[in-house]
Formats: C-alpha cells, structure tokens, sequence
C-alpha cells in the first residue's frame, strides 16, 4: 500500500479526568521531537471528570496547524460518544477502538482494529488500569506509525518528571500495545506513518497563556490580580509559577504582588490602583470577566490610568462555551464601558508574540497613560504551539511621562494634570508619596487641572484630546504584516490564532481556484494607516474572523473613507472550534463568486 | 502672633482641604475637621497620605481635607479594590478612606468584607446616614427598622450593621462613633491612624436635609440622646512622655498601637474589653434591642497580619524599585529558553 507519510489527522475520543491528556501530550511531544510539524488541540468539556474530550494531532510536512477537513486515524475509547465517533469516520479511516467497551464498531469501509487496552492495562496494574490503557494506545500508534522509541521513551520521562515508577509502569503498556500490534495486525495494510524531519532543535512547543506571562514578567509586572475563569486561569498560575525563580531579591523577598481577587471588578479595581501608585499591574480574564470590568475600564480611560488587561477569549455570549475558542470579545474591548471610549488592543499570532507582547503592553499602557488589552484565545492560550525562543525586549522600559522630582515639575510651564503640554495629547502625571503637585483623582468631568468640572467646553475639550491620544498611536503600535501579491487583486485581513489557518487557507484557493491572495495580518487596534493602504491597492479585500458578526469588518466599516467601504467584504464564522481552513476557503470563494472575481 | 505647628513643623493649614459644597450642618463636614485635626496632631506627613473614596455625599469629602495629599475618588462601592491595588504599589502610603452606607453596605460590601478579610492596613471611615442623600433620600441598607426619613414611609428592613459583619469577619480595629462627638471620634481616628491593620470606623452622621426629622433614629438629636459611650477616651501620642498625661481618677486601662501610642479606655459604667469579640457582638446586639446606639472602641486586635505582609514583598516600595531591578536579567531569559529547548 502506498504510504502517507507527514499529512494526516488523528481524533483521539476519551473521557475527561482518565489521565487521556498525558497519552496525548506524550503523542506529540514524542512526534515533534522527531521534527515532525504537529499541533494538538485539546477539545476538553467544561467540567471536572468524566465527559467527552477529544484530542486532535495535526501532522503536517506543510506546516498546517489548524484541524484538517478529515480524520485519518480515529482512536475510540469513549462509550458516551462510541456512535457518533464511529458515525464520523469517513470510508477508509483507521478505526482503533478499545474493544473492553465491548461496543459494536459496524464500518467495513473502515480499517478496523479493536484491542483489548482496558485487559492489558489492568494486567499491569489493576487499580490503575483506567488510566492506563490510554498508555495502550499511544504504544498501539507507536508500533503502526514507526514512532522512535528513545523520542517515546524521553516524553514520558519528561511527563512523569521524576517519578520512576510512573515512567516504568507507562513504558510497559506503551511495550504492550506495540507488541498487540505485532503479533496480531499486518501494519502494510495500513498507509500512515511518521518519518523523522530535519527541524531547527531550537523550537520547543509551549502555550500562549504561559508565553504571555513570562512576557510579563519580563515587563516587570509588579501586581497581578485576578480571579479564576477559563480559559485565562493558566495564564495566571504560570505568572505565579515563575515569581520564586526571576522574580526576588536577593533576600528571597518578592517583586511581584499577586492577589486573587474576590470577583472581577475587584480584580480591574486592583489594577487600577496598582496603575495609579505607580506600579505595572495587570489581570488575565475572559469575555465574562470584561463585561464585569467595564465600569473600572471606562474610569481607566477618563481618569488616564496605565493598566493592562488579557483577555483570553472563550466562546460567548453569555457563559457561552467556556471551553471552546472565539474571536468574539474584540468590539466589546476596543470600545468597552459607557460613553465614548476606545482601547488600545494588542492581538499577537504566535508565541514569540505572546512573550512579545506581554511586556509591550505595559510600555504601551505607560506612554499613553490608558488601559491596555492583550487580545489572545483559548485556542492560541491554551495549546501547544511551536516558539523559536523568546527575544529579550530591546528597549528599555518606556515609564511614560511620570515626573519624579520637583525640578521635571518646575520645568515644564503651566503643568496641569490633564494639561497637553507637548501638543501629543498625553500629560504629565505624578505620583502618590511624591507630594508634587497632589489631586484627586476622579471619574467625573475634570478640568486640565483636574478640578471637577462640568463646563461644556472642558468636558468637549477632554474628549477630544483623549480621542487625539488614541488616533496618534495608530502608527507606532504593533504594525500590521504584509504579505502582498505583485497582481494586487485579493486581499486577506485577518488577526490573531487565525495565523494557524493562513497557510492552507492560501494554499486550498492557489490549488482550487488559482488564486494567489495577498495576506495583511492586523496586529492591534486602533487601526495602523498601513491597514487603510493595504485595502486601498486591492481590488476586492476580504476580513476574516473567527466570530458570528464580523467584528474587525464592523470596525472597518466604521473608521474606512467612505468609497473603499464597497470593497470589504466579511468572512466569518464562529462555532466553537478552531477555525479550519476548509470554511474560511468556501467564504472567499462565495465572496469572490459574487463580486464576479 | 507665631503659627502652631505639629511635630513635624508643619501648620494646620498643610492638612486642610477645599471648600465643603455638603449642605450646611452636614456630619460629614464635622468628620472632615476631625480627619484634618488628627492628621496634623499626629503629625502624619500629607504627601504619605492617600485619599480614597468611593461614590456618595460621604466620597466627595476627601476634596475638603489633607490638599497636599494625592487621593482618589473612584467608582461606587469599589474603593477598597482600588485601594489594595495602590497598596501593593506603595506600602509607605498611609490610606485614609472616606466611604457612605451605600457604598459600603449596598454596592461595595462584598469588596468591604474582603478588604476586611484581607486585613488592608487602611482607616475605613464610614460616613453612616441611612440615606441616599446625592440622589434625594432614599433609605439605605444601614436605614433602622421602624425608623423615618422625613419624606416617605417608616423603613420595613431590618439594617446591616457593618460594625456587627466586621467583628464576625475578625476586623483588627472596630469603633462606632457620632459625628456630634468630636472628643471621642478625634481619639479613635488618631488610634486608627496609629493602627496596623483595617480600621473602621462606623461613624453615625446625620443627613441634615433628608434624615434629620424627629421620627428618625439618625437625627441629631436622637442619636444624641441614646449615644451609650463604652469608655472615655484619650489618644497618647508617641511624642507626649505618658508621664506628663494625668492620671484619670476612675479606672481605666491602655491598649498600645502599632506606632508606640497609646489609646487610654476610662470605664464609664460596664467595663467593656475591646479584645473580647463576644462582648463586642453583645454590646451591639443589646444596643439594637434597646434603640440605642452603642459607641467607642468596640474590637481591637493586634496580632494579625496586614495584607501587604502576606505578600512577602521587597521593603522598598514596589514603586521605587528602579526598572533594572523590577525586568529579570537577560541571563534569566536564556536560562528558561535552554531549559525549553530541553538542553539544560
């Protein structure tokens, strides 16, 4: 049989809570040190034990991350989801089922094997057998796929850190199910297999939630506050995780405060006053935690309060799917709390951008005296991605315009907190314990003193600076990146994890259609000049999301000169998964179709 | 004709504030005077001052004390979250915060309880009215059963009494007090500047224009008439050699705060003993019975530690930690890298 070799899927279906996620991650950890591009994503349930989890392992020679059109390889180990998984298989996919279940696998379109992994495992280790017959299968793939033994052996070292027995005991099912293979099934049926790559030895995998904390750190975040919630938890724990190691003196005395707050407006609150003593502070949430937020966001923005805010976007509204990705808090961010307001949003596409971002969003929060959002994903925060390593920043902190002495006080001509002095629409700002030039901070009408007022002129005049403020940062935030064609005929805009789905995306409509699109990658909001330039030399510009409403095309739509609106054109689709590059192609062929492209 | 001057070298005039726009008569003024009068005799410095309040008639008077001290008026019922935030930015920082029985018993009494429980070393006053006076007299959740405003029905709920929940919640320091006293809220405001920890101060002020009539238990002149004092008090400042204090003729004991001074109890009537938190729930439980309202010191505790020393934080304030100090090294980043990469 000829052999596929790098370019397949495998949809591994386990119940939550049965120690299926260290098979998995042993899986792909074992293929990507063979330099093997793989991505896994975890579709995990919201809840404790004991439901439906699948795990998805992408191999790609193209590099493609995002789950595929198809499963080649379907492991069954789930009675709850038994019908469904099998239902789901397309005529020759490789069905490997735990045949313990002792449920039908009726599919003779299907290359079927069952093996008995709950018997093997409880032969090894009664009590544990559950758990480890997912060992099983991850020896039965070994075998069919030609894993290499020493990578296999070096993940689960790695997974059971020092824990001899649990390796020993992993190791031996792992043997079982490669010797069930063996003796039992003739592998040259079966035409998947995994080949080991030349791959950079210096890109390791990690997850964006623990990229962004360590950029923080690296930020020098002085406070983090927070309150629990999916899918930005681990964001937090990581941030904590790492205090002991970079973040003492050398007394062992900490710089970085951290509290869990009681609730998110707390949390927001804390930042806030963090903000306002002088000190970088931060809080890791999700859409539910923003909504929570608003009131102190809006206070951030008119009281000119550095703070940062991550938002780890689940699936909304409302509780919506928290276990599942969106795009789908971006126009509530960039406009969030009451009145006119609007936010500067970072939105990193990989990992070093994470890192990137983590501590440039402190720069950013202090220079422009506002609030701040990072804008990552469950998807992008939650899963393993490929990272080449993280750039130390290469510019010192920027603190922003703080006057720490009386001299910088005396120096600047009719200082006023709220004064635009330099014509940039940022003040000065002092802080508390400095006794230089003491107010009251407020969130009501304020003139360039800070003196409360409600004189129409002072409050049209404030209004419009702290508009200004905004609209000057558009060219020095993040820029856009381009990727342009010579033949300036589509182009694609897009953010965020849809930088996982880009290539194939790119691919299916050079393959499909013949089209050769060029690609411009927003990295925050307000909105670069370049994005403007960009829809500006296209034909025909399509801007997709991973939401319902199309939510950077509403921006768009917004801000854009009237006569490049006809233009734009939305793609986007939300349904809890990460977006497959197979619905994003179909859009922009239906676009493409109707404006007769 | 020479100025006064505190401790410290400085005049009165360092600790006042903008004019009040409170109406006229307002409890809250006369708190603001005993705010500006304890700062200066204690001899705190103004720029180490935080002012922080919340939304209300109460949140409006930091502008009316202590100008020369940064402050904060932030949103309704979230001051202590601000606070606690600006707290780990500065430790230094003394945070004197003005909060209403709406912010705090309504809108904000979930980030008050956790405030308490965290043990924020912060003076927590409480200008406590029973009304709503900014929008027009409504009751407020301390308003007493069976008590009337002077526009409206009598008040069918019964009141949360903030002084109960924060002795149940191990508050360090809690006093009751009546804006009309100022002899006794001046010693117990000095005492809670002088205290490590969270210090409430409950303090019944009477809303002149909305609950000032005759049917109110929040009147002048009801709260006047049915204040039940646990002590007499007299605040022993640090500089004052306590020799040079007079001795009270009755009986009396002392209870040491943090900064070395000294809060001195004379018994009047029952002895209450502000270290026994049955007592203080009994004296309060009696009181409501009874109409009355019991004032002084009623909870103190000095063994507890602060929010900020559960942090394990460096001594300079996290503010002033240079830059260099507060981003780790890049030999720290590569370390992490190489452990990453598996070569380590």
């Amino acid at each position: 049989m000829e052999r596929i070799v790098n370019d397949f899927q495998l949809n591994i279906a386990t119940a939550n809570g049965t120690g299926s996620q260290s098979a998995n991650l042993i899986l792909l950890h074992t293929m990507f040190s063979m330099g093997v591009p793989v991505s896994g994503k975890n579709l995990f349930p919201s809840n404790i034990s004991g439901l439906p989890t699948w795990y998805i392992l992408r191999v790609s020679d193209r590099g493609y991350q995002a789950p595929a059109d198809r499963t080649h390889i379907q492991i069954i180990m789930n009675k709850a989801t038994w019908d469904d998984d099998i239902a789901n298989c397309l005529p020759g996919t490789l069905i490997l089922f735990n045949e313990d279940v002792k449920m039908p696998v009726d599919r003779d379109d299907c290359i079927v094997i069952g093996v008995p992994m709950t018997k093997m495992a409880r032969g090894l280790n009664p009590k544990l057998g559950r758990m480890i017959s997912n060992m099983v299968y991850v020896g039965v793939l070994a075998e069919i796929l030609e894993l290499d033994q020493n990578k296999l052996n070096n993940a689960i070292a790695d997974q059971f850190k020092g824990k001899a027995r649990a390796i020993e005991l992993n190791l031996e099912a792992v043997n079982l199910g490669r010797a069930f293979i063996n003796e039992n099934v003739d592998t040259d049926m079966i035409p998947y297999r995994i080949e080991n790559r030349e791959m950079d030895d210096d890109v390791f995998l990690v997850e964006g939630n623990e990229a962004v904390a360590l950029g923080s750190h690296y930020g020098g975040v002085g406070l983090l506050c927070w309150y629990p919630i999916t899918p930005s938890s681990s964001l937090a724990e990581a941030l904590i995780a790492y205090i002991p190691e970079i973040r003492t003196d050398e007394n062992g005395d900490h710089l970085c405060a951290v509290i869990q707050a009681e609730d998110e407006l707390a949390a927001a609150g804390m930042v806030i006053g963090g903000g306002w003593s002088g000190i970088r502070a931060m809080t890791a949430t999700s859409g539910p935690g923003i909504s929570l937020m608003s009131e102190f966001i809006g206070l951030a923005y008119f009281a000119e309060i550095p703070s940062v805010i991550w938002d780890i976007n689940r699936t909304g509204p409302s509780t919506g799917l928290p276990t599942r990705t969106q795009q789908g808090d971006l126009s509530m961010l960039y406009e969030a709390s009451h009145g006119d307001t609007t936010h500067p949003i970072l939105i990193p596409g990989n990992m070093q951008e994470c890192f990137e971002y983590g501590w440039k969003a402190f720069d950013i929060a202090e220079r422009l005296q506002s609030l701040v959002f990072g804008f990552s994903d469950l998807d992008l925060g939650m899963n393993n991605w490929a990272c080449k390593g993280f750039e130390y920043p290469d510019t010192p902190m920027d603190r922003g315009k703080v006057l720490r002495t009386q001299a910088e006080l005396d120096a600047i001509e009719n200082y006023g907190r709220y004064r635009d002095v330099d014509g940039d629409g940022i003040p000065y700002r002092t802080l508390p314990g400095s006794g230089l030039d003491p107010i009251l901070y407020r969130g009501t009408g304020h003139d360039e003193d800070g003196t409360y007022s409600e004189k129409p002129e002072v409050y049209q005049a404030l209004m419009m600076r702290l508009k200004r403020k905004m609209d000057n940062a558009r060219t020095w935030l993040p820029q856009p990146v381009l990727r342009e064609e010579v033949e300036k005929e589509v182009g694609i805009i897009y953010y965020g994890s849809m930088e996982n789905s880009i290539q194939e995306i790119d691919d299916i409509l050079e393959d499909e259609i013949g089209r050769k699109v060029s690609q411009c990658r927003v990295r925050s909001l307000p909105l670069s000049p370049v994005v403007e330039q960009f829809i500006r030399d296209h034909e025909t510009v399509i801007v997709l999301e991973i939401n319902r409403d199309g939510q950077l095309y509403g921006i768009l739509r917004r801000e854009l000169p009237n006569e490049l609106i006809p233009k734009v054109h939305s793609a986007a689709y939300s349904d809890g998964l990460p977006p497959r590059a197979r619905h994003y192609s179909e859009l922009i062929k239906g676009v493409l179709k109707e404006v007769g492209q | 004709m020479s100025i006064k001057l505190n401790v410290i070298d400085l005049p009165k005039d360092d600790y006042t504030g903008g004019k009040s726009t409170l109406c006229p008569g307002c409890g809250h003024d006369q708190i603001s005077t005993v705010i500006i009068n304890s700062a200066w005799e204690n001899g705190l410095k103004p720029e180490m001052v935080a002012k922080m309040s919340g939304i209300g008639c109460s949140s409006k008077t930091p502008a009316y004390f202590l100008s020369k001290s940064h402050g904060f008026n932030t949103v309704h019922g979230r001051m202590p979250s601000v606070t606690t935030g600006a707290a780990m930015g500065n430790r230094d920082l003394t945070f004197i915060a003005v909060s209403g029985d709406g912010d705090s018993a309504s809108i904000g009494i979930g980030q008050f309880i956790h405030a308490v429980r965290r043990n924020l070393d912060m003076v927590y006053v409480l200008e406590n009215n029973g009304v709503y006076g900014l929008t027009k007299g409504q009751y407020s959740a301390t308003a007493v059963k069976g008590s009337k405003k002077k526009k409206g029905d009598i008040n069918k709920h019964q009141p949360i009494d903030l002084c109960k929940l924060a002795v149940n919640l191990g508050c360090t320091f809690v006093a009751r007090s009546f804006s009309g006293s100022k002899k006794q809220l001046t010693a117990l405001m000095k005492a809670a500047m002088s205290h490590k920890g969270f210090a409430l101060i409950d303090v019944i002020s009477p809303c002149v224009t909305f609950n000032n009539n005759d049917e109110s238990l929040r009147s002048y002149t009801y709260v006047k008439d049915n204040d039940l004092e646990l002590h007499a008090y007299d605040y022993i400042p640090t500089y004052t050699p306590i020799e040079g204090i007079e001795i009270p003729e009755g009986e009396f004991h002392d209870i040491t705060l943090f900064d070395g001074s000294v809060l001195r109890l004379e018994t009047i009537g029952s002895d209450h003993d502000p270290t026994d938190a049955v007592a203080a729930m009994a004296a309060l439980h009696q009181a409501e019975i009874d109409n009355k309202h019991v004032t002084g010191l009623l909870y103190f505790d000095s063994n507890k530690s602060t929010a900020i020393e559960d942090q394990c934080l460096v001594d300079t304030p996290l503010a002033d930690v240079p830059d260099e100090v507060m981003r780790p090294s890049a030999a720290s980043l590569e370390i992490l890298n190489t452990r990453f990469r598996g070569k380590d």
